[in-house]
């Protein structure tokens, strides 16, 4: 009878054993949904762990993006060209798991960026904040690379990265590790992991800076989520992220105004950023269709609280189609040092930025997404299309709090993204 | 601090139906492709370096990509 319950032990142990390792390599029940939590905090991280708790076997994707922004109004221009950036987007990533228990992950990027940008912001006869933008023969390139190897155990996940992002006068290289560890039958997953970047900018020259000098940055993250099956149709994750950078955290390629001298965005040196990120997800059985809620708070030492709320609906159409809108919106105040412009006696030594990016401002984004499942018509495994449009628009008047002087250069965009997938 | 009440709001709500014990076989729907956190990766890769070059917060609670994002 011992014997007898002994194998019957040893048996149920081999079959859970089997389950876990076919349930990791094809990424389906809980471990798929709960593998993205919280690596999906850390740099580097968070696009390999989607990628790897989703896909089985061998994957291939490829992703084109159309970035524009709209141009800016000639009222808000006092100099430089109103065409402002347009960016082209190549992405391919590649999924290859090693044996059972290894996956590898390979990522490049590469973008290509024109038009002009805000450099400076005066202001106008009547006191108003005015942009003085710069010519639009900007032209720039970014080709960023990131591998990941992950060890994938029967109750946990752990992953190691490295990564470049290369542009003519910017480098920077990461290297992130971690963790996920399941319990609670799998119910639960508390993840955690660190990261380090080291950067370097080397600017052009410019008619205000013809011999600029090269600059270094570090930063390092600390994060850790832990995410939850609530019943068998939502589940929820929590996460916060400890994010510290050191060194020039400037932009070389913007000025300030200060009593009609201009004078080089000077930022402090240092900074840390605490975001706190919930995520919640909800099936509806009736609709056919999941709703989607994630809230961000972001705080950090330069004087800046963000907001951003993220609502949608993923429809199921005809189990070929999925469509999805949904809605965010961002809430951001002011740094501490920011102002559209100075009074005079701004010293060089000063912190101060007029950067559109650290005013206090809100923006409401609109995206659709259409998903749709080719697998059975071109016979490959996960073979998937997907097409997303998002409108983006910012100005004072989104902002949670009230604004006394909006910054002219506030951007608004658009973005068309068509991803391809398969498995092989 | 609107923000941060929907966010308790929000786990509040999850806490409330909090956590019935879902047997493994039972997770079928949480499975699904559109209850994932991110749907599609590398849209959502790219959506966050935008936002990390456009806005001052972390986007998706990291940074997204490497680069200056000076424009």
């Amino acid at each position: 009878m011992h014997e007898k319950q002994q194998r019957r032990a040893r048996t149920r142990r081999r079959a859970e054993r089997r389950n876990a390792v076919r349930e990791a390599r094809r990424g389906r029940g809980t471990l798929a949904v709960l593998t993205t939590s919280a690596l999906a905090l850390i740099p580097g991280l968070a696009e390999r762990a989607t990628a790897q708790s989703q896909e089985n076997g061998w994957s291939l994707q490829y992703g084109y993006s159309m970035y524009s922004e709209g141009s800016i109004a000639a009222s808000k221009v006092s100099a430089g060209s109103r065409q402002r950036y347009d960016i082209d987007t190549h992405q391919f990533r590649l999924d290859a798991p090693i044996g059972s228990h290894i996956s590898l992950g390979f990522d490049v990027a590469y973008e290509k960026m024109t038009g002009a940008s805000p450099w400076l912001i005066e202001p106008n006869l009547a006191g108003d904040p005015v942009v003085v933008m710069t010519g639009a023969s900007i032209v720039d390139a970014r080709t960023d690379f990131l591998g990941s190897v992950t060890f994938v155990g029967e109750k946990s996940r752990t992953s190691l990265t490295g990564g470049a992002s290369l542009e003519d006068d910017y480098t920077s290289i990461n290297f992130g590790f971690g963790r996920e560890k399941d319990f609670n039958e799998k119910a639960s997953t508390f993840s955690w992991g660190v990261s380090f970047s080291t950067d370097e900018s080397d600017p052009r020259a410019t008619s205000f800076t013809p011999s600029p000098v090269k600059h270094k940055k570090k930063s390092g993250s600390f994060s850790m989520g832990l995410g939850q099956v609530i019943d068998r149709v939502s589940v929820a994750q929590t996460s916060i992220v400890l994010l510290y950078a050191d060194g020039f955290l400037a932009d070389p390629y913007k000025l300030v105004s200060s009593g009609g001298v201009n004078l080089v965005d000077r930022r402090p040196g240092t900074r840390t950023q605490v975001a706190w990120l919930t995520r919640y997800r909800r099936h509806i059985e009736r609709a056919h269709g999941s709703f989607h809620a994630d809230y961000q708070l972001n705080w950090d030492t330069w004087g800046l609280l963000a907001n951003t709320v993220e609502l949608g609906w993923h429809q199921e159409l005809f189990r070929l189609f999925t469509l999805a809108p949904s809605v965010r919106y961002y809430s951001q105040s002011s740094a501490d040092f920011y102002a559209p412009y100075f009074a005079a006696g701004l010293t060089a030594a000063q912190d101060a930025s007029s950067d559109y990016r650290l005013s206090p401002y809100g923006a409401i984004a609109f995206k659709l997404r259409a998903d749709v499942n080719v697998a059975e018509l071109i016979k490959l495994p996960h073979a998937r299309i997907g097409l997303q449009y998002e409108h983006y628009q910012s100005g004072g008047e989104f902002a949670l709090s009230k604004v006394g002087t909006e910054n002219p250069a506030l951007v608004d965009f658009s973005v068309m993204m068509v991803t391809l997938k398969t498995g092989f | 601090m609107q923000g941060l009440k929907l966010a308790l709001l929000l786990a509040a709500c999850a806490g409330a139906s909090a956590c019935q014990h879902v047997e493994p076989w039972e997770r079928n729907l949480l499975a699904r492709p559109d209850m994932a956190w991110e749907v599609d990766d590398l849209a959502a890769t790219q959506e966050n370096h935008t936002y990390f070059s456009k806005e001052a917060a972390m986007p998706g609670g990291g940074v997204g990509g490497g680069g200056c994002g000076c424009n």
